[in-house]
Parts: structure tokens; sequence; C-alpha cells
């Protein structure tokens, strides 16, 4: 593996809550740790709802309702892991970080505690600018 | 001479294989082969971004009836 400080580096932000979006941030951060990017994921607003303790069931993007099932046997016959899976892997093999959004979890009431141990962190919008410098970023 | 390393990832979709391939890789040395299976066809354009990437080599990429066959050399760890 390169060296840490040669580690390109690439960046997600999850806003959105559905279990569509969750998808490509799983198959994003799980491709991006084989190749070794150092990963830093920022959740927030409705996407903390996938991350807490407390399971919910996320819903499916309003426009593709119809195609949810489609979604779901596609993903059962292509053996596509689910997104969770996904990440646990990701952090397995790479170089992987959660960042939870301390102003939506805040709104939503959630502290540190409440999250899911996939989270790392609770940190603000500076922490994750920071972090993210000089890679590439992409907002879900 | 190096190890040789089989990964089998046959039935995995994208990125299986080639999270496959990165958890050989992180337990190989330099000089040792690793050959992987898939039937993913995107795994012959994702496994020359993650040679390019990791700076590794591909001796080949065969499509075979039931498979695609890849051999890597590991140049770089």
């Amino acid at each position: 593996m390169a060296e840490s400080n040669t580690k390109p580096k690439f960046s997600i932000i999850l806003f959105s809550g559905t279990a569509d979006k969750f998808l490509p941030l799983g198959v994003l951060s799980d491709a991006a740790a084989a190749m070794g990017y150092e990963v830093g994921i920022f959740i927030t607003g409705f996407a903390l709802l996938g991350f807490t303790k407390e399971k919910h069931t996320l819903p499916f993007s309003f426009e593709f309702k119809d195609m949810a099932p489609m979604l779901e046997q596609g993903m059962k016959a292509t053996n596509t892991k689910g997104w969770y899976e996904m990440i646990k892997e990701a952090k397995e093999i790479g170089d992987v970080k959660v960042h939870a959004c301390s102003l939506t979890a805040a709104m939503f009431n959630l502290k540190k505690e409440d999250f899911d141990p996939i989270v790392d962190d609770v940190v603000g919008a500076a922490s994750f600018l920071q972090l993210s410098e000089g890679g590439q970023v992409i907002f879900i | 001479m190096g190890n040789k390393i089989f990964v089998d990832a046959r039935g995995s979709s994208c990125p299986g294989p080639i999270v496959e391939l990165s958890k050989a890789y992180r337990n190989s040395v330099v000089g040792d082969t690793i050959e992987l299976w898939a039937t993913d066809p995107g795994v012959k354009a994702d496994v020359n971004s993650w040679a390019q990437k990791t700076k590794n080599k591909i001796d080949s990429i065969t499509d075979q009836t039931d498979k695609i066959v890849i051999i890597i050399e590991i140049t770089n760890r």
C-alpha cells in the first residue's frame, strides 16, 4: 500500500436518506478503499437516520418508488451486498472514516452514542472541508 | 520466484472482484503473482485502473467461456 502521506483522497457527502442512494455510497466507498484511496464519508441531513443504532427502514426515492422491487431483485441476482456491509468491508480493507454532521445531528437530537459504531466522530463542516482538502469530493 | 495467489471472485459483482483482489494484495509481497477469476465483465477495465493506481502490472486478461482470468504481477507493495 502507498505511504499514508501520498494516498489520494476520495470524499463523499451523503445528504439523501433514501435506500437507493445508500447503494452508490457503499459501492464507491468499497471500491475506493480497494484502490488505496483515503476515504472520508460525511453524513448529513436525512442520511444520519441510516447510521443510528436504532435501525430505521430507509424509504426509497419517491420518483423511482415503482422501481424499488426491480432494484432489490437485481441486487440479489448480482450478489450485491448491502450498503452497510460494503462500508464495513471498506473499513476493514482500507482507510475509511465516517463523520457525522454536528449541526444536523443536533437538529435530530442525536449524540455520538446514538450512532452505530461505524460512525467515527461527529464534526462540523469546517472539519470536513479540511479533511477532504486536495481530493475528489462527491455529493449524493 | 514469488508465491502464486489464487482469487475466485466468480459470481461477485462490482466492486466485489476488485475488493477481493485488494484483500489478496494486502497479504502479498513484491514478486508474487495473483490469478483472479471473475465473471463481472466490468472487471477488465477496473483491474487496469486498480493496477495503475497501485502501481502493479497486469500480465494478461483472458476471456474464457465461463469466466475472465486475469494474471497480476505484484511489483509494488
